[in-house]
């Protein structure tokens, strides 16, 4: 994968997360009545978007 | 000084201050006759497609194996996509792709720079139905060549399974890597040409029309800042001719790195 | 003619909220740029640490847009 390909799938992987469990938060905020699980949902996001990163990235050995 | 706004915003659904997005509404150009989905923006796509296709039929009429002035011109167009996108990308699978992705750059280019050229003054792709359609089109051919060299099953597999995580996890990551591939791609790639032909589209508005009404307004002050303003719409003009090409380019490069992606071995 | 300006405070917000990210990203491309400078056989091990500081910190900024319009 050249330097571009790297850059796009580092940014939709991160929009994917934070857009997903974050608005899972949301929609059981709302749901709910809370205000728990929208901060909750972002912060689950982005820690396993960067975890699928770390995996696809990390694995560069030098 | 009142028709500097139909001059050079000709196209606009209402240009009244302050521009908004419903400055970017169609207008039907036969109404009344029950066909309103026929409207300007339309219509000015539609003369796009024609003029590319007229533009690569004029270059590929009659080719001699010296190539003239006319034949060198259009094979040097050519060939900077073939060599810069299609080579440099798709590396030695590149030549089933090439019609595509020359098509694709000339439509995006033409109607980007619709955007500077009298009489039309509006880029297509700062509405954004029309950049929907061609991600659309381009999320079609990378998941089709994908699911005809993999197998559908696979395929899937490929594109939402990374190697190596834990089995415990594979709930949480599947519909992520689902989410990125199949949906965070073809709307980053369409918003990416739509929002910056749009916010530049609304630059260009705000100083004409902003600069007409100050030329309008009677004061001899604010008459010569309106007059600088619409002199320096024509350097965002420039801007945005320099928009326009790069983000034809982009459009196709990473059109061409998502079939890449999609084609590419595991490692 | 009245100058008015309307629209959500939260904008402003996530404007602030955008520095922190966008300075971290661009120190992160220029240390790459410089490392390779120095070293250019290291560029591939430098770009893979590189996209992983890259998504931490542009996490943030995303958190950013999203909080602002749900908040």
């Amino acid at each position: 994968m050249n330097d571009q390909g790297q850059g796009i799938t580092v940014v939709s992987l991160l929009l994917a997360g934070l857009l997903l469990y974050g608005g899972a938060g949301w929609l059981l905020d709302s749901w709910l009545g809370t205000r728990l699980f929208t901060p909750f949902g972002l912060i689950l996001g982005s820690a396993l978007s960067i975890y699928v990163i770390v995996k696809k990235m990390g694995g560069v050995k030098s | 000084m009142h028709n500097i706004v139909p001059l050079l915003l000709p196209l606009e659904g209402d240009t009244s201050w302050p521009p908004s997005a419903a400055s970017f509404n169609s207008r039907p150009l036969f109404p009344g006759l029950g066909i309103d989905w026929v409207n300007n923006h339309m219509m000015q796509a539609v003369i796009g497609a024609l003029l590319v296709i007229a533009i690569w039929l004029i270059f590929s009429h009659r080719q001699t194996v010296v190539p003239g002035k006319r034949q060198f011109l259009g094979e040097m167009a050519y060939n900077l996509v073939r060599n810069s996108i299609g080579k440099e990308i798709l590396g030695s699978e590149f030549r089933p792709f090439m019609p595509y992705l020359v098509a694709i750059i000339s439509f995006i280019l033409v109607n980007n720079l619709f955007g500077e050229l009298f009489l039309f003054m509006f880029p297509t792709f700062s509405k954004i139905g029309y950049a929907y359609g061609l991600a659309l089109m381009s999320w079609l051919l990378y998941n089709a060549v994908g699911i005809k060299k993999y197998g559908f099953g696979h395929y899937m597999k490929k594109m939402t399974l990374p190697d190596g995580v834990p089995v415990g996890l594979w709930i949480l990551i599947i519909p992520l890597e689902f989410i990125s591939n199949f949906v965070t791609r073809p709307i980053t790639l369409a918003l990416r040409l739509f929002a910056n032909l749009f916010a530049g589209h609304l630059v260009i508005m705000v100083f004409v029309i902003g600069g007409t009404m100050l030329i309008e307004s009677g004061t001899l002050f604010y008459a010569a800042a309106g007059g600088v303003s619409i002199l320096f719409s024509f350097a965002i003009f420039a801007l945005e001719l320099l928009v326009g090409c790069l983000q034809a380019y982009i459009f196709t490069v990473l059109t061409a790195q998502y079939v890449s992606s999609a084609i590419a071995e595991e490692h | 003619m009245l100058l008015e300006i309307g629209g959500s405070i939260n904008m402003i917000g996530y404007a602030l909220a955008t520095l922190g990210p966008a300075i971290g990203v661009a120190w992160i491309f220029a240390s790459v740029i410089n490392g390779t400078a120095r070293q250019p056989e290291a560029r591939g091990a430098m770009l893979g640490t590189a996209w992983i500081g890259f998504a931490v910190v542009e996490a943030l900024a995303i958190i950013g847009i999203a909080l602002a319009f749900v908040l």
